[in-house]
């Protein structure tokens, strides 16, 4: 047995563990990347740095035994620090989006490729679900949105975007989908003032929580703004109605024809858990209901929506003048969750958003890459007209054109997972151009992408371990090195038998399955459920 | 349909078919083709246990393996240290246009030339220096690239072999020596060699021709040395071949009067015959009494180095009568391993690799480990690109580097032993083989040595070109037959090593200096330098300073010593203003710290180390930032990219060097560079990752004004070529030199009118400047 201390705390292991083993054993988790338990240690990353307390210098603490005597600190400014800085310099040369540049463009934060590749595999109800999860009004919002995401699409270097705002359309129109309210009802009542895009999509997401919302507008019907200052061909009444009748039988309460005076308003944050205001721009008044503001709108927290009123949240034009209700409508997505934290008595943090890889424009030399996911087609016009959406034909032609920018370790890449906690600065050693990305997309389950890739040999040295005869190695040593396969051969002799443990064990997206993607849910104690699709 | 490879049948049997046979295959592959072509590789996988996996693997990862094929001749461009500060650069740009290359090709389109950069050829006195196959150019200007090339073609099928001359013994009347170190042969000892025969035959003289290694004096190669039976010997320096027989006619008669009478007239007739106008053999002799040299060579202690230029390297006779392997003979009959132990403890020497740890601690812990099995690894791995030392030792006293080798295997109970030694040192390796052969015919190695009852079988093994295999664990994978990744130590190889048993492993020059402590004593040794610095230390004195060559001295001597009394000060009157010790770990000293004592800890406070042994002397005109460029573009290229401060971090610092140096450089660049200097060597696995910093965090020190002069967009010594402009100034005659020789035509020919530089066309070459007579290029 070994004794040692570990952040002070002593701990006996036995006779051969590791220094991050013990620390695992006394509950703290070691970073790592190039660490796998099948293995023997490599020591390539270097996240794993610990301190000597004794010394005070840093060691990897996969590859160094622990022995007795050993004083070891896990985590402070310094080693905070270095791995930070390891990061940093392992981001500079990782060459990938993790959320496509779409979905990241979009103020809702829709996961617009996996409704694309829902989409071209003709699942039409399934990939109203992924839009919905972030937009509550579809249909409203595949016709007046003025679509950012397609302005960020990769495909707008090659030839034209991906016609992504009339795909929301098509699903929206098409596509038939149960609300799915929590089974498990709460006590806590909510009121929502403003049935505008912003208001309908709080008290929509509110509910699915399963909690009890009222929402009130000073207009008879709901959908404020949408509803008046639409033309009735770009917006035809009954597409309003029939999305709004999605929210309402929900069981969100319509109080309609009642303007909320400030008294009435005070009364409300004593009679209601807690007040949405989404009054829109309103009629100019300085301090509506009395909440701290600027001459633009209502003053909140940028991440949860909550105003200088503890139980007063605010979201939509209320807040700024934006006349971009994919926004309002996304506000209304994370004002839900924001409530869900206060309701729970949490720390508000708002919906969390997790580190994005980024790595700029697609240059020539990769559109032939990408087009390897994709058609060559070019973008598709409704054949009906400027005014008709798309078939179910053009709109499986249209989705096909997405280039699958997105990576597929998104929910289990370790590094995204590391940079996102260390807060890493992808962009701190942009010291020289990037290298072109490639994609090997020959093996009928999994895909590799070599430019992803950390070098961390996990891969190379498990087609060792189980006998692969090709396998992967690396190919030049040094900043060039890459990993690849010996002689040019195909990644489908490469990976045979070990390809699903190959790309479950890849800390990074560089080699994974051909999944579709999924879409997440997080509870109020920040975990999160996240729901699958298979093509 | 496949090749038939009964070439590559013959290599496996030859070789072996495992895994640690595959480094050797591959080198016996590439002698086959010129490169290694991938259909060869496929059926190696296919006829032995090796994979694909690991085939790829290594040939990809060792710098000497080719994965396309060659040209018909190898142009390569050193551009080591001291080749760097002398404009290398500029010659292998050169090279390009002479052949044409475009971006990403090195073959030219005839398939004749392929030319390749290499980090160091040994020859640093003569740099820059070009060899094109086996022919060395030193002191090449880019404007002679032309010039190179031809005398090259001129030479192709001229090469005669090489005739020996062995006199008789009772009649010699003396000998002459010629250094065969590579600087000399590098230099065009070889044809001074054949000139000596037949000036000797021709004249019927009875002298005996020797071979000896280096000398150190390599700024005076090639060095022939004439010593006479009665008399003092002379030292001729830079001889030249149409030298050679006045030098010899000096100092020994032809035997007979008509010989005499014939040799006379015959050198007459040849005289008249070649119109040959030549000044005397005056200007190249060198008394060794004469101050230059007597500074050179009396200001140094060899012990690694005993006896140069006097020993022939391969004359085990003689090496024994000059107490050669006397220390080996004194071990067997008087000591015991623990008492050797002792002995090399009381010394005080420390590993002369660069780390200066206590050799004899190193010992102990090797004998301690009670397995069966050890091994013994000499690593002459020298990758530093200003360093040449073990390739001398190696090359010139083979015996030596034997010798203490015997000495540790018995001390440490290690019956196996290997010398790994660069490939790219052919001469050390074919001197090491045939020493070897003579060693065991003479029972100094194998079994029973010297009747001792001791054992000990010593291989070669040749590195392929990976400078990180000079750190121990990455040349135990090396031998292995793997990629020369380094692994983290403990546990060290004195524990675990080669195949897992304990292994020691001592750099060339430690093994040469042991059999000196044995013979002599430990307290001869410690007497030299100071506690904890004892003995001497080999350096190779390069770069700026007016006599460059290979030193041993005394530890603790001061910088300024070496540079001033042993170097002769700085060359052409320029001004002193560094030295970079210890290659591409080490960092830079300036000047006014000149005083400074080598030894490891006063270098390492002064952020150099000892490192292998590099000492480049920099003066005024060497810009300091791209220097540390220079070096960070060596640590960088021979990274082995295992772990991620060393792989990513020495790329980004480059990345921000190669910006400041192209007047890129940015507010902010300086302070990144310094931080990322900092992790890069607090979070590297290995040596290289943790000192390759080093070169930048010293200039940062003390040259960082050069650095924010960058930044401002001015490189103070217009050495950065993206930051000058070349113009003509009012000195300019007009006497067109320049125009003739702009390679891109971007001087107008305007006779005796001032020329002017079209900057758009200009390249910046250097090479009007080079040529201007009256100093009226500008550079700014």
């Amino acid at each position: 047995m070994r004794i040692l201390k570990i952040n002070n705390t002593e701990i006996q292991v036995e006779e051969g563990t590791s220094v991050m083993q013990a620390a695992q054993m006394s509950g703290i988790h070691v970073p790592n990347l190039c660490w796998h338990d099948e293995l023997d240690h490599f020591t390539s990353c270097m996240l794993c740095l610990v301190k000597d307390q004794k010394t005070g210098k840093l060691f990897p603490s996969c590859s160094v035994q622990a022995t007795d005597g050993m004083e070891i600190v896990t985590d402070d400014d310094e080693i905070h620090e270095a791995r930070k800085t390891a990061l940093e310099l392992l981001l500079s040369e990782h060459v990938g989006d993790c959320e496509a540049p779409c979905h990241i463009a979009c103020p809702a934060h829709m996961n617009i490729p996996l409704m694309n590749r829902l989409i071209a595999a003709g699942k039409f109800d399934q990939a109203l679900e992924v839009v919905r999860h972030d937009i509550a009004l579809p249909s409203v919002l595949g016709r007046i949105c003025p679509a950012p995401c397609e302005g960020a699409c990769h495909r707008k270097s090659l030839d034209e975007p991906v016609s992504v705002c009339l795909l929301k359309r098509f699903v929206g129109d098409s596509g038939q989908m149960a609300a799915k309210v929590s089974a498990q009802p709460t006590k806590w009542n909510i009121a929502v003032i403003g049935a505008g895009p912003a208001g309908l999509a709080a008290a929509y997401h509110i509910r699915l929580r399963g909690i009890h919302v009222t929402l009130f507008d000073q207009a008879a019907q709901p959908g404020g703004m949408l509803r008046t200052a639409i033309a009735e061909e770009v917006l035809p009444q009954h597409v309003l109605d029939d999305e709004i009748e999605f929210i309402l039988k929900t069981g969100v309460k319509f109080l309609g024809g009642k303007s909320i005076d400030p008294e009435e308003f005070a009364t409300m944050q004593k009679s209601y858990d807690a007040v949405v205001v989404a009054t829109g721009t309103g009629a100019g008044e300085q301090q509506p209901f009395g909440l701290k503001a600027t001459p633009k709108g209502i003053l909140v927290d940028r991440n949860s929506y909550q105003t200088d009123v503890e139980n007063v949240f605010a979201i939509g034009n209320a807040l700024r003048s934006s006349r971009l209700a994919v926004r309002s409508v996304g506000q209304g997505k994370e004002v839900a969750f924001s409530i869900w934290q206060y309701l729970n008595g949490k720390t508000l943090t708002g919906e969390p958003r997790m580190f994005n890889s980024r790595f700029g424009k697609l240059v020539s030399d990769e559109y032939s890459e990408y087009l390897k996911e994709s058609v060559p087609a070019k973008r598709i016009v409704p054949g009906g007209g400027g005014r008709e959406g798309f078939s179910a034909d053009e709109a499986i032609a249209e989705a096909k054109r997405c280039l699958h920018c997105d990576c597929r370790a998104i929910d289990n890449c370790k590094l995204r997972v590391y940079a996102d906690e260390y807060e890493a600065d992808q962009k701190r050693f942009k010291t020289s151009d990037r290298r072109k990305m490639t994609k090997l997309n020959t093996h009928s389950f999994l895909i590799y992408e070599p430019q992803k890739c950390i070098k961390c040999g996990i891969c190379v040295r498990l087609t060792e371990k189980y006998g692969e005869r090709f396998g992967f190695t690396y190919i030049g040593r040094g900043f060039d090195v890459v990993v690849g396969v010996p002689f040019h051969e195909e990644l489908s002799n490469a990976l045979t038998e070990t390809a699903i443990r190959v790309a479950k064990s890849c800390p990074t997206g560089a080699i994974e399955l051909k999944e579709n993607g999924s879409i997440g849910n997080v509870n109020a104690d920040g975990e999160e459920t996240r729901t699958k699709y298979e093509s | 349909m496949t090749k038939n490879f009964q070439n590559i049948d013959r290599i496996i049997t030859e070789k072996g078919s495992e895994k640690k046979n595959l480094i050797p295959i591959l080198q016996a592959i590439q002698h086959e083709y010129n490169y290694l072509p991938e259909e060869a590789l496929k059926y190696l996988a296919g006829k032995t246990t090796i994979t694909p996996a690991e085939i790829v693997g290594v040939a990809g990862f060792y710098k000497q393996f080719r994965m396309q094929p060659a040209g018909k001749h190898l142009v390569k461009v050193c551009i080591g240290t001291a080749c760097h500060v002398k404009g290398a650069g500029l010659v292998n740009d050169a090279f390009r246009r002479y052949f044409n290359l475009p971006h990403g090709t090195d073959t030219d389109k005839t398939g004749k030339y392929t030319l390749e950069k290499v980090s160091c050829l040994g020859c640093c006195t003569l740099a820059p220096v070009v060899q094109v196959d086996d022919i060395t150019y030193g002191h090449v200007a880019p404007d002679q690239v032309d010039q190179v090339i031809a005398d090259f073609e001129s030479h192709q099928g001229q090469i005669g072999t090489r005739k020996f001359r062995k006199a008789d013994g009772s009649e010699i009347k003396g000998e002459i020596r010629i250094g065969l170190g590579s600087c000399c042969v590098a230099s065009g000892s070889g044809e001074i060699e054949q000139e000596v025969e037949k000036v000797v035959s021709q004249s019927g003289l009875r002298v005996k021709l020797k071979h000896v290694g280096c000398v150190g004096m390599c700024h005076q190669v090639p060095l022939v040395e004439v010593v006479p039976n009665e008399g003092e010997p002379t030292l001729y320096a830079k001889v030249k071949p149409e030298d050679v027989k006045s030098i010899v006619e000096k100092h020994f008669d032809p035997p007979g009067f008509f010989s005499k009478i014939r040799n006379k007239l015959f050198h007459f007739a040849e005289e008249i015959q070649t119109d040959r106008n030549w000044d005397g053999v005056q200007r190249y002799e060198i008394s060794m009494r004469e101050k230059p040299v007597a500074s050179f060579l009396g200001n140094q202690v060899p012990i690694a180095t005993e006896f140069r230029g006097i020993i022939n390297p391969l004359d085990l006779e003689e090496y024994q009568r000059r107490g050669g392997f006397s220390a080996v003979m004194k071990m067997f009959q008087s000591l015991t391993p623990d008492e050797v132990i002792e002995e090399v403890k009381k010394s005080g020497i420390r590993g002369r690799g660069g780390a200066g740890f206590p050799t004899g601690v190193k010992w102990e812990l090797v004998k301690q480990e009670k397995e069966n099995k050890k091994y013994l690894i000499c690593n002459g791995d020298e990758g530093d690109p200003g360093a040449f030392m073990d390739r001398m030792l190696l090359e010139s006293y083979p015996y030596r580097v034997i010798e203490g080798m015997i000495i540790a295997a018995y001390a440490t109970g290690i019956h196996e032993g290997f010398l790994y030694i660069r490939a790219e040192y052919p001469l050390a390796v074919n001197r090491i083989r045939k020493a070897l052969e003579i060693c065991r015919a003479h029972h100094f190695i194998g079994e029973n040595i010297q009747g001792s009852g001791f054992d000990l079988d010593l291989k070669i093994y040749e590195g392929a070109g990976a400078f990180v295999c000079g750190e121990e664990t990455a040349l135990i994978a090396s031998i292995e037959g793997s990629r020369g990744f380094p692994r983290i130590r403990p546990p060290f190889p004195a524990q675990k090593g080669l195949w897992g048993c304990p292994t020691l492993v001592n750099n060339t020059e430690t093994m040469a200096q042991i059999s000196y402590i044995i013979r002599e004593g430990s307290g001869k040794f410690n007497g030299i330098g100071s506690d904890g610095n004892t003995g001497t230390k080999v350096f190779a004195l390069a770069g700026k300073v007016a006599r460059g060559g290979l030193i041993e001295v005394p530890m603790g001597i001061t910088i300024r010593e070496v540079v001033e009394v042993i170097g002769g000060g700085i060359a052409n009157g320029r001004k002193f203003k560094a030295v970079q010790i210890g290659g591409p770990s080490g960092g830079c000293i300036p000047a006014e710290h000149a005083d400074t004592p080598i030894n490891y800890e006063s270098l390492q406070a002064m952020g150099a180390m000892m490192g292998s042994g590099g000492l480049v002397v920099l003066d005024d005109t060497d810009c300091m930032v791209d220097m540390a460029r220079f070096f960070l573009t060596f640590t960088q290229d021979e990274s082995c990219g295992k772990c991620t401060f060393c792989r990513i971090g020495t790329r980004r610092m480059l990345d921000i060097l190669e910006n400041i140096t192209s007047g890129k450089g940015k507010p902010g660049d300086i302070e990144e560079l310094e931080k990322l200097a900092e992790w890069t060597k607090k979070g590297s696995l290995c040596g290289l990752g943790k000192t390759a910093p080093n070169p930048v965090i010293s200039t940062l020190k003390y040259f960082r004004d050069e650095y924010v002069a960058h930044i401002n967009g001015v490189c103070p010594t217009g050495k950065c070529i993206d930051m000058i402009t070349y113009s003509v100034n009012d000195n300019c005659i007009g006497c067109t030199l320049c125009a003739q020789k702009c390679p891109v035509d971007a001087i107008p020919f305007t006779p005796h009118e001032k020329h002017s530089i079209n900057t758009d066309l200009c390249i910046k070459c250097d090479s009007c400047r080079a040529a201007c007579p009256v100093d009226g290029i500008d550079v700014r």
